[in-house]
């Protein structure tokens, strides 16, 4: 549930001063439109380019990747550690950090404490990417960007979601990782249970707080469609290899041929733009019957 | 002090205690170290500021120096805002615990005591991880990063009570008879940190995400020290510290044997607890603003002796001093190999700087059994 | 003999019961009712067999432990009211042996025997010194000053000891069965030296000795325990007389004279 506030018209600029709340509830004010900004996720990184403010950037993480041209800024975060020093260096006038525990949150203190302006996003479902996009582009004064993009966004979602409106739901199971023999899917109520009934899909999900699903549970959910997401990191997670599993071959999905490596992991599970990329991911390969 | 003898043949001197060179080269020494591993600490770090500039921050800020300001202001920020707090917890950190560990090991006479071993480290790891699970654990909650109570952030609080309280708790238990002895307050350590520990554990396999954060913890972390640590975090240490180091002739009376201890006019029950508490004090303030940073507890007592005797009346403040300089050290180590852990960097020099003090096994045994 | 306070001797116990705790809850009685008086200047032995108490009535003395009934007093006063550190500056405790802390010179731990008397923080007083040199040299251990304490042989030990108790400057000086690990050289050696002490310092002694006709070589007086009450007491030839011995313990003994013509005690060969 996001409880980002948007300034009082997505389509005037920015009034600055502007006090925004981020998703973790924090009041923060910007004096004036920040021309330098750091990134502490990839998702926030896509955002910031997404609404044209690409330049801007001048600290990201080693673990960003797209759009290109972030290749060549400064990397404050190595490792996923966040080195403060780094950031000081490069001057920023906002950071962009992940919630939940995701930037730690004594670095948050430490940030905020320097005097950063520190905005913590962590969206839980499609409306909480729609309104962190807004929430940046309120900070850096981007709103017709930000409104744009948006509405292009829902567009494309209201697309899938109506494409799949009248068919049947196929229990689908979205694999994250299989570690030492525990399983590890979409959490109950998750982010990524969202997009999968978006797409069409009725997921079979995990323990809200470890994710982890017991092989049993599994067994008896029966799902029709098995999503390999590991499949896109690790070559040795195929269709093959996953049938092949103890209990496994019993599944409705592997009898039936309907397991599937999902290349676009990287996209479905970062919440920034492309987000739209992977739920029309999801869809094809949920119902390929509808997508030709 | 040396005395003379009036003896009916040649006079001569019988050296009582550490004389004053002695004692002058090895915490004068101390200091100087101290504040040379100071300067050094701030000056490098993984952003470069010029040496020049970093003098000059420091000489304005700290003594009020009027400099014109040939640095930046984010160099100014890098060396005073982020640096200095954390060299300078670093060194509190140091110095509480090598001095916990040597106050532990002489009131346990036991050599492989530690500072955590009745049970601070796993009582403050189950109250901090707690604090960090919290929001997971009862959604909705927003407590820890963003809540405090005095500046001080929940997970540090309960680190602090945690381990404080673990260690009244274990004392409590291993009473009988108003007497506590030795063994069964090791004993009872041992196995209430065994319980605490299942504790951490089950949180660890709850976590999902946050066990990253909880793995720094518990390695024991410098990382984003900030000013209000420390204004926490000295006052105790300075008066734990303080408390601990007028009481060396005492600690030099328990290594005699409790027995012998009480006749020469200790209250030795009382003179433990004391101990007990002072030295649990300093250790929970540590582990509340830095984590549980193994070794430096253990090692520094040990190594101190070997190179300036047993006689607590110099050991005790020797071991605030080097413990202070050498964590400050780690942690540059810790900060340049791209912001490990520091208890990573204490782990892996420490450990194999025990074994080799194990080779040399007069000092590990602190007592002679005649 | 039966006030409360003594007034004339340095320590003395009256009427003094004292039972240890058993785990189960119940008491193992040590000693019953017993009157022993320790005036000053005197050198006085204790013996008795295992078990009968010899132990228990010298940390009665010390005051670590407190009696179930009877009053325990030092100078006059009850060991109760004395604090603890008051008293260790005037009651020393030879031991039988001592865990000795590796690393400290044979002066610093002397030095460790002013502690009841320390006064500044950081520092020994000049007063301090002296007495550990003084202790030293009554002990003639003043060769043993530089030693590492975990150099030094079994003889070498007993002096150390002596010269840590010592510089306490007690008043009482109580010996617990300090000659049970030594060979006999060092046990005449310790005991002349105990002797010559008493003389020099004006100590008062209270030696637990096992060695019955150790006792009766170097003590003027005798009490012996047996069952936990004072069977004994008095002059070597009125207490060590073989009934006494056979029925205290257990074993048959003949006298004899020895050549200066002090009575000796000689196990009848079994």
């Amino acid at each position: 549930m996001s409880s980002a506030s948007a300034p009082p018209s997505a389509t005037v600029g920015t009034a600055y001063p502007v006090t925004l709340t981020d998703d973790a509830g924090r009041k923060v004010t910007l004096s004036a439109a920040p021309t330098r900004i750091v990134s502490l996720a990839p998702s926030n990184t896509e955002i910031v380019c997404a609404l044209g403010a690409c330049d801007e950037l001048v600290g990201v993480t080693d673990f960003d990747s797209y759009p290109a041209q972030v290749a060549s800024v400064t990397h404050v975060v190595v490792g996923a550690v966040v080195d403060v020093e780094k950031v000081a260096a490069a001057r920023p006038q906002l950071i962009l950090a992940a919630g939940n525990g995701l930037t730690p949150g004594p670095v948050i203190d430490q940030l905020t404490q320097l005097g950063y302006p520190v905005l913590s996003l962590y969206p839980h479902d499609l409306n909480g990417v729609y309104a962190d996009v807004s929430l940046v582009a309120s900070a850096i004064d981007a709103s017709p960007a930000a409104r744009e993009l948006v509405l292009g966004m829902k567009a494309r979602e209201a697309a899938v979601v109506s494409a799949v409106s009248g068919s049947k739901s196929p229990r689908t199971f979205y694999e994250v990782g299989v570690y030492q023999g525990a399983i590890y899917t979409a959490g109950q109520d998750s982010f990524l249970a969202s997009l999968i009934i978006l797409a069409g899909g009725r997921p079979v999900t995990g323990d809200p707080v470890t994710t982890a699903i017991q092989l049993e549970d599994l067994i008896s959910a029966d799902p029709e469609v098995i999503l390999l997401g590991d499949g896109a990191y690790d070559p040795s997670v195929t269709p093959a290899t996953v049938g092949a599993r103890p209990g496994w071959f019993a599944m409705t999905a592997v009898r039936d041929g309907r397991v599937e490596v999902m290349q676009e992991d990287p996209v479905i599970t970062r919440p920034g733009p492309r987000i739209i990329d992977g739920l029309e991911a999801l869809a094809h390969a949920i119902h390929p019957e509808l997508f030709h | 002090m040396r005395a003379t003898v009036a003896a009916p043949s040649t006079p001569r001197t019988i050296a009582i205690g550490p004389s004053l060179t002695r004692t002058t080269i090895v915490l004068g020494g101390g200091a100087i170290l101290v504040l040379g591993v100071l300067v050094l600490a701030v000056a490098i770090g993984s952003v470069g500021v010029g040496l020049d500039d970093t003098v000059g921050i420091l000489a304005h800020r700290l003594l009020g120096l009027p400099l014109a300001h040939t640095w930046a202001p984010w160099m100014e920020q890098v060396i005073f805002d982020v640096r200095l707090p954390r060299v300078l917890t670093a060194m509190l950190v140091g110095g509480g615990l090598a001095l916990a560990g040597t106050v532990f090991q002489a009131l346990l006479r036991n050599p492989m005591a530690d500072p955590y071993i009745i049970g601070t480290a796993s009582g403050a790891s189950l109250g901090a991880i707690a604090g960090l699970m919290a929001p997971v654990l009862v959604p909705g909650l927003l407590i820890g990063a963003g809540s405090s109570w005095l500046g001080l952030g929940v997970v540090q609080l309960l680190a602090f009570g945690g381990g404080l309280g673990t260690v009244l708790l274990v004392y409590a238990v291993s009473r009988a008879n108003g007497r506590v002895p030795v063994v069964t307050l090791l004993l009872t350590g041992y196995a209430v940190s065994a319980v605490l520990a299942a504790g951490v554990a089950m949180l660890m396999f709850l976590s999902g995400q946050r066990l990253g954060a909880i793995f720094g913890w518990l390695m024991g972390s410098l990382a984003g020290a900030r000013w209000i640590d420390l204004a926490f975090a000295a006052p105790l240490l300075g008066l734990s510290a303080t408390l601990l180091v007028v009481r060396w002739r005492r600690l030099n009376l328990l290594l005699l044997g409790e027995g012998a201890a009480a006749h020469l006019g200790l209250d030795v029950e009382r003179e433990k607890l004391a101990l007990t508490v002072l030295a649990s004090l300093a250790t929970s303030t540590v582990v509340a603003i830095s984590g549980t940073i193994g070794f430096v507890g253990l090692v520094v007592p040990h190594v101190l002796r070997l190179a300036v005797g047993p006689d607590h009346r110099l050991l005790l403040p020797a071991s605030v001093l080097y413990g202070a300089a050498l964590l400050a050290l780690a942690d540059l180590g810790a900060r340049l190999a791209g912001g490990i852990p520091v208890g990573i960097v204490t782990a892996l020099i420490g450990a194999p700087f025990f074994i080799w003090l194990l080779r040399r096994s007069r000092t590990l045994r602190p007592v002679v059994v005649p | 003999m039966s006030a409360p306070v003594q007034l004339d001797a340095l320590a003395s116990l009256t009427g003094v019961s004292f039972s240890y705790p058993l785990p189960d809850g119940r008491s193992r009685e040590v000693l019953r009712s017993v009157d022993l008086r320790l005036p000053r200047g005197e050198l006085v032995a204790l013996v008795g067999t295992n078990g009968s108490g010899k132990t228990t009535l010298l940390r009665l003395l010390t005051g670590i432990l407190r009696p179930d009934a009877g009053d325990v007093s030092f100078d006059g006063r009850r060991i109760g009211d004395w604090r603890r550190l008051e008293l260790a500056r005037r009651v020393a405790v030879l031991p039988q042996q001592l865990d000795l802390p590796v690393g400290f010179r044979v002066a610093e731990l002397v030095e460790m025997g002013r502690a009841p008397h320390a006064r500044r923080l950081f520092a020994s007083t000049e007063a301090d010194e002296q007495a550990v040199i003084r202790a030293l040299a009554d002990a003639d251990a003043l060769d043993l000053a530089d030693r590492f304490a975990e150099e030094l042989s079994g003889g070498e030990r007993q002096r150390l000891l002596v010269a840590m108790a010592l510089a306490q400057e007690p008043d009482l000086l109580l010996l617990d069965e300090p000659t049970l690990h030594l060979d006999l050289a060092h046990q005449v050696a310790l005991l002349t030296a105990i002797r010559r002490l008493r003389d020099q310092r004006g100590l008062t002694v209270l030696a637990v000795l096992h060695d019955l006709n150790l006792a009766a070589a170097f003590a003027p007086r005798i009490a012996v325990l047996d069952g936990g009450r004072v069977v004994a007491d008095g002059t070597p030839d009125e207490v060590l007389r073989p009934e006494l011995v056979r029925r205290v313990f257990g074993v048959a003994v003949d006298e004899a004279l020895t050549a200066d013509g002090r009575r000796h005690l000689a196990l009848r060969a079994p």
